[in-house]
């Protein structure tokens, strides 16, 4: 029912997470929540969660309390560290267990009976409890004891066979997209889950434990291309032709332009902004198919033109016909985009450890209970005597 | 009425409506995770002008088709489809019907389709008043660029992903799919599911604004974090990592066949080298710490791979794992297809569909230990669940029916 916590906070205010999170999936998953209103208690090893030395670093020096990623995954957190492989560490994991109603974790399967997160003690204690374990392979099969990183299972969910370099350049390897992206997946995938968990014990009254397999969130995002092989027998890859054209990287005098030209009117468009070309009228460019075939010859004589172009005019004169193109964004056009200002998208992160961080902010914006940045990411143990406290006067 | 609607009722969202006025990629994942989770999804299409990938391949023997996309029914899995020309002013009525006697609303037209429509956040409200709406467009519903178009695979640009992602020296590239469509599409399931657990507790309804091009920036944390500190951004460096070495994707023997293989600490290292038969890099002092692979990387990637060339990705993994590395084949559509751990842990959905038959399609990425959820229906053909809506959900009698199809409102 209808609490005055309820009112003030966030959407999800009143909820309380425990999180054992190591690196990106488990910190993303609930970061998601914690940012909505959750409470979320981040439970850290005494050597610090290894995100702490990823950077990037506001000086030269690694320091764990200034890791730029892991504080843009921990603000909105408490943090406490508790030495899981000692008995009295899980004694305490169970004390905060028992107070919450989800625990998530990327605690390898392997460890997981060590780290005292056995599901059936877990739910002993508090019958009400979700456990939400992110695995690489989840956690039946005969690889879910294999190990994985992002790379790893980006390549185990078929999607790095997908990019990299074109036709004519076999030799260089699949290519990885920057960051984290499989475990961002994995994240995102996993506060799903753990809403929807919720929202099953509020109808059966039970918690539960969800299991979610890192090369699964990555397969399910192959786009079009997984299902070419049940349709057609056919196998995708980063060598073959796109399938329509143009959706490619021109450069232009400045920088690179992403040329996006998926229905008719837009090529046309395009053609026109280019001043009417007597090529644009060969047969071979006629159709979006014939325009993918003839790519090569194409994206030469498209180049020629880009190339006398700024990326900013071309942008700004392609949207006004309409035609979705896109630039290639450096990380100072996103700073300078009079758009992403006025929405107000970045924020800043006062951290008392260091230099304020400007961070992405609220991906999405609420009427009611929207994202909200209350405090900053917690020190190593910060919150150890709060929490326990919290824990001895509730069970007084 | 649906055979399977005991069973739906046991699943988190069952009973929870979903008015699903999206389309190509992003909206259309959304509420793909809602369906996932037992909500009803109601996709308003039209024939007019059909969903892209109702358009694009594969199909089964090249043979086009409205329903014979594996594009489209990978994505519309668990959902209903009501045929509704929304150009039609009587569809508009409809529409606002169906509203009513839902609790979601989501779409992710360009900015302002919506309110040109008539079905704009502040019409559907006077109809259903807790209602929770959601927009995704491309660049938001506010700024000065909210009406700029936008299609999936120029998020991957415009976020500035494409200018960290590339090998070393090279040009920016793109990420191999639309990766800002599902992206968007995920952080909107949670921004839906969160709305709903606030109506649940204050009886409001309310519209939240999702721009896909936020929530591809919300994914690349630490190149926008190291501009703000340093106005510098990450170097492409293809597979390569920050603080693992050696990390990278490592031709095997065959044609395109490739393996990754991350070496988180100075422990993997050695039992790397071990497992290569090279006791003599193990103990190599050059090797023996991050910061000294990282200076020596293309030499330990040279060594690495002429090791790899002569086994197969499967043979490299087995190895590896076994000394506890993390490493997989890099695997590709019939891999996965084929693969005996995802058949064996229930991921896979095969469904008969009316028009091509019983195909491998890929299911929901998690597990449930007391609300087991699966997918429960192929992908609707077009239009396939146009009458029952109407009749059972809207309560239409026959003759309304009959008049809005003789009025070309229901294609």
């Amino acid at each position: 029912m209808l609490t005055a916590g309820a009112m003030a906070g966030g959407a999800l205010s009143g909820l309380r997470v425990v999180e054992c999170g190591s690196l990106v999936a488990a910190a993303y998953a609930t970061k998601l929540l914690a940012d909505l209103g959750a409470d979320v208690i981040k439970v850290e090893p005494p050597e610090g969660d290894p995100c702490r030395w990823r950077g990037p670093f506001p000086g030269e020096a690694c320091n764990p309390e200034q890791s730029g990623l892991f504080l843009y995954l921990n603000a909105n957190k408490r943090g406490v560290v508790l030495d899981l492989r000692s008995a009295s560490g899980q004694e305490r994991l169970h004390e905060l267990a028992q107070g919450a109603d989800l625990l998530v974790h990327n605690i390898h399967p392997s460890l997981m009976e060590g780290c005292g997160l056995s599901w059936p003690d877990l739910r002993k204690g508090n019958p009400r409890l979700i456990l939400v374990s992110i695995t690489p392979f989840g956690l039946q099969g005969p690889y879910a004891h294999y190990q994985a990183t992002d790379l790893v299972a980006w390549a185990a969910g078929g999607l790095a066979y997908l990019n990299g370099a074109g036709p004519g350049s076999d030799d260089l390897p699949p290519l990885k997209p920057f960051g984290n992206q499989a475990e961002f997946q994995a994240g995102l995938n996993a506060a799903v889950a753990a809403l929807g968990a919720l929202f099953a014990r509020r109808r059966k009254g039970c918690g539960q434990h969800v299991a979610v397999s890192m090369q699964e969130c990555v397969a399910s995002i192959l786009e079009l291309t997984f299902e070419y092989y049940p349709y057609m027998g056919l196998i995708a890859s980063r060598l073959g032709q796109k399938p329509i054209q143009p959706l490619d990287f021109l450069p232009c005098r400045d920088g690179w332009i992403f040329v996006c030209c998926v229905e008719e009117h837009q090529w046309q468009r395009l053609v026109e902004l280019m001043g009417n070309p007597d090529w644009a009228a060969l047969e071979i460019f006629s159709n979006r198919i014939a325009r993918a075939q003839n790519w090569d010859a194409l994206k030469l004589l498209l180049s020629e033109w880009t190339q006398t172009q700024s990326v900013e005019e071309l942008y700004r004169a392609g949207q006004a016909r309409r035609i979705p193109l896109a630039p290639v964004s450096t990380m100072g056009d996103l700073f300078r985009s009079e758009h992403l200002q006025t929405r107000g998208f970045f924020a800043v992160l006062h951290q008392p450890s260091c230099k304020a961080a400007i961070i992405p902010g609220a991906p999405y914006r609420f009427q009611k209970g929207g994202w909200e940045l209350r405090r900053p990411a917690p020190r190593l143990g910060e919150h150890n005597a709060e929490v326990f406290a919290e824990i001895r006067s509730n069970h007084g | 009425m649906d055979e399977t609607r005991a069973n739906l009722d046991e699943r988190p969202l069952g009973g929870i409506r979903v008015a699903d006025f999206t389309w190509v990629w992003a909206g259309p994942f959304c509420t793909l995770q809602l369906a996932h989770l037992g909500a009803e999804v109601i996709r308003v299409e039209s024939a007019q002008h059909p969903c892209v990938t109702r358009l694009l391949p594969p199909w089964p023997e090249g043979q086009p088709g409205l329903n014979r996309s594996g594009y489209f029914n990978q994505y519309n899995q668990g959902k209903l489809s009501l045929a509704l020309n929304l150009k039609h002013p009587e569809a508009v009525t409809v529409a606002k019907d169906l509203v009513r006697v839902s609790d979601v609303v989501c779409e992710n037209f360009a900015f302002g389709v919506m309110e040109r429509l008539g079905l704009g956040y502040e019409e559907l409200r006077k109809v259903r008043p807790d209602i929770v709406m959601i927009s995704m467009s491309g660049y938001g519903c506010t700024g000065p660029e909210r009406e700029y178009v936008s299609y999936g695979p120029a998020q991957v640009p415009l976020s500035g992903l494409s200018s960290l992602t590339g090998y070393r020296g090279s040009p920016p590239m793109h990420v191999g799919i639309s990766y800002g469509d599902p992206t968007a599409g995920l952080h909107a399931a949670v921004a839906v599911l969160a709305a709903l657990w606030h109506r649940e507790r204050t009886g409001e309804g309310q519209f939240i604004d999702l721009s896909q091009w936020e929530t591809t920036i919300a994914v690349i944390p630490e190149a926008v974090i190291q501009y703000g500190w340093k106005q510098t951004q990450p170097e492409r460096s293809g597979n390569r990592d920050p603080s693992m070495a050696p990390h990278g994707i490592f031709r095997c023997a065959g044609e395109q066949r490739w393996v990754a293989i991350a070496v988180r600490n100075d422990v993997e290292w050695k039992a790397l080298a071990q497992a290569m038969g090279r006791e003599d890099l193990a103990h190599d002092p050059k090797f023996a710490t991050v910061a000294g692979r990282k200076a020596n990387e293309d030499e330990i990637e040279a060594v690495l791979e002429s090791w790899t060339r002569q086994r197969s990705p499967r043979e490299v993994t087995e190895q590896l794992q076994a000394a506890g590395i993390p490493c997989f084949p890099c695997y590709d559509s019939r891999d996965i297809a084929q693969d005996r751990h995802l058949r064996e842990s229930g991921f896979f959905v095969e469904l008969d569909h009316p028009e091509v038959g019983r195909k491998l399609h890929l299911g929901i990425p998690w597990r449930m230990s007391e609300t087991p959820c699966q997918v429960s229906r192929p992908a609707p053909c077009l239009g396939e669940h146009t009458e029952r809506v109407l009749r059972e959900i809207l309560g239409y009698p026959p003759e309304r029916i009959a008049q809005l199809k003789e009025a070309g409102v229901l294609t």
